[in-house]
């Protein structure tokens, strides 16, 4: 069932409560999904890329061993393969499930159909932190985790870039999970950072 | 919840914490007392070693270190229209009303300047320091000035030998620039509650030991000084190049005794140095304003110091005794303020710098000094072309092409990211128990 839904031009936030009988709290999922245009732009040079593929083969086969051919051949064949392998690192959407008790898993949905999940387990994580990361030409706020036993921070959202008012809800629901005081947390990381 | 801030200022500068220095703490002071009286201010520096990203200072200043390397003597590499899309990001993110650049010699705060004035915001620059006319360096860092502060609204100096200095080497109208004094945290410098005794005469000098600073003076006055006075002896703090010179002196002269050197002091220890001495010695070369004497003085100290630039306003006549910039003067000058030591109460001299400066003073008049840039008018690109045409035959239209393309450049990351895309950064305020987001 979709408790919260929030959108801007690039991304779409989604958040679903899933309750089960077995389980006596729901598990929270949080989907941010890239917005429909762009998606669709891909899965249509995707198809782009397939039909290149189908013309050179049969430009190839049929047309016979003429150089010129051959060379428009290979370069479709291998712009093609470009194209499919671009589609590879595009992401589709970014999900965060979390599970009370038990931990949080972050899966990350290539709009080649991939998905790449890691679990984290709920004594792992010491904090959820919203940071402002400031780059040499821009800056932008992300969601981040502090793991026991790691030096750096881990991000939650790996590629996507969503705006703060979707970040907040997902770090009061992380904050809630892991049983912090969230206004306590705040001030002991001003006290931490500044100086 | 807490009323909006009535003003919202980005400070700008390469010079900030953790690097130490006049500029620096002139920043983080008039930030802390504009922040109390209730005004939003941001710094926006570059990164010092692995210091980069976003901080929060003291009262909630809210400090961005950009990752753009430094490359000599911590001022970032310039890049003309490199950092305008980080500027920008900054001045919408934070809803920015006025800028306000420091230092000449900074390339941040030049092109942060330019940026903000090709889109639209009120802009205001204080200059810190003297420079020169006559040498390559000073010629260029002079034109460069001069397109800065071409289409400036507002510029503040430090004293009105540095007006003089700034209107002469930028061009700028005098009716546009403001003169407000630096101050001294009189808190932080207080006497020491047992005066040392004055059987033996302390003489302090706290400076880094540069040929700007003075330290080749030093090194010809206090031999002549202590064979003059056998009870008179010298603590020198800091550190530099010139540190060599003076150790040969102290051999030379066998002052091993007489001249203690300490290296370089740490801020926080400068009082405790300052309070065991009874006169306190400045040799600059050249000096702007020279916060130092101000620290001297509200510790109780009786200043010696060269008259050079802006050293003669800064404390009443019967603080301090000045000299010309040569040796025998300054011995003379020094005689004379061990004569006149009997007579200085370092409680009396504490509570008058109290009175006559303050960063809450130097607060309030720049909070002036906004309110009026904020009155200039708007002007668009045109208008603002004519008067970095008047910079100079060949300059004039080399500064004109520079604000074109900067202003394309700006329209260009418009159409590619417009303004509405820029999330913007709640404001967070602190409190004494926990704070609120807004």
């Amino acid at each position: 069932m979709v408790t919260l839904s929030l959108s801007n031009k690039r991304y779409t936030y989604v958040q679903k409560s899933a309750s089960e009988q077995s389980l006596r709290e729901a598990i929270d999922i949080h989907h941010v999904n890239i917005n429909g245009s762009r998606v669709t732009g891909f899965a249509r040079r995707r198809g782009f890329a397939f039909f290149l593929v189908l013309l050179a083969s049969c430009m190839y086969f049929f047309l016979g061993k003429d150089n010129p051919v051959r060379l428009l051949s290979w370069i479709c064949i291998l712009s093609g393969f470009l194209v499919m392998l671009q589609s590879r690192k595009t992401v589709k959407k970014e999900s965060v499930i979390i599970m009370p008790t038990f931990g949080i898993q972050l899966e990350t949905q290539y709009l080649s159909g991939k998905i790449v999940s890691r679990f984290i387990p709920i004594g792992k994580i010491l904090k959820p932190v919203l940071v402002e990361c400031v780059t040499p030409v821009t800056c932008y706020w992300s969601l981040s985790l502090f793991l026991r036993g790691e030096d750096q921070l881990t991000l939650v959202f790996k590629e996507l870039r969503p705006p703060l008012k979707m970040l907040v809800p997902i770090w009061k629901a992380l904050c809630a999970v892991i049983g912090t005081d969230q206004s306590e947390m705040i001030v002991e990381e001003e006290h931490a950072v500044s100086g | 919840m807490a009323e909006p801030p009535k003003l919202r200022v980005l400070m700008v500068s390469d010079f900030f914490f953790p690097n130490f220095g006049g500029v620096e703490n002139h920043i983080y002071y008039l930030s802390q007392c504009l922040l109390k009286l209730g005004h939003k201010v941001v710094v926006m520096t570059h990164a010092y070693g692995n210091r980069s990203g976003v901080r929060y200072m003291t009262g909630g200043l809210k400090v961005y270190y950009v990752p753009w390397r430094p490359f000599v003597m911590q001022t970032t590499f310039p890049t003309v229209y490199g950092t305008l899309p980080i500027v920008r990001t900054i001045l919408r993110r934070e809803k920015i009303t006025v800028v306000h650049g420091h230092q000449a010699f900074s390339t941040l705060c030049h092109e942060a300047l330019m940026h903000a004035r090709t889109m639209g915001y009120k802009v205001v620059f204080t200059d810190h320091s003297l420079y020169g006319f006559a040498d390559v360096g000073s010629i260029h860092m002079n034109k460069v000035l001069q397109f800065s502060l071409a289409d400036i609204d507002q510029a503040i100096c430090v004293s009105h030998t540095s007006k003089e200095n700034t209107v002469l080497r930028s061009g700028l109208s005098p009716a546009k620039v403001f003169m407000i004094p630096n101050a001294v945290d009189t808190a932080m410098f207080k006497p020491a509650s047992v005066r040392p005794s004055t059987d033996v005469i302390t003489i302090v000098v706290i400076s880094r030991l540069v040929y700007r600073k003075g330290a080749d003076l030093l090194v010809e006055v206090i031999p002549k000084v202590c064979r003059l006075y056998p009870n008179v002896r010298f603590v020198v703090g800091g550190d530099g190049p010139k540190h060599v010179r003076l150790e040969e002196m102290r051999e030379k002269h066998s002052l091993q005794d007489r001249v203690e050197m300490l290296g370089a002091v740490p801020h926080s220890r400068v009082r405790s140095v300052l309070i065991t001495g009874h006169v306190f010695l400045n040799s600059s070369l050249t000096e702007a304003f020279c916060i130092a004497i101000l620290e001297a003085a509200s510790c109780g100290l009786l200043t010696v110091s060269t008259r050079v630039g802006g050293v003669p306003e800064v404390l009443p006549d019967d603080m301090v005794v000045l000299a010309e910039p040569d040796p025998d003067d300054m011995v003379r000058a020094i005689e004379k303020a061990i004569s006149i030591l009997p007579s200085i109460n370092p409680e009396e001299m504490h509570n008058r710098m109290k009175k006559l400066y303050s960063w809450q003073d130097v607060a309030k008049r720049t909070e002036i000094v906004y309110d009026r840039a904020l009155k200039c008018s708007n002007r668009n690109l045109l208008e603002r072309l004519s008067r970095y045409l008047s910079c100079g035959a060949w300059a004039g239209k080399l500064f004109c092409m520079v604000m074109i393309v900067d202003y394309l450049l700006w329209r260009l990351l418009q159409l590619l990211q417009p303004d509405e895309d820029i999330e913007e950064a709640p404001d967070i305020f602190l409190h004494h128990h926990g704070e609120k987001i807004n």
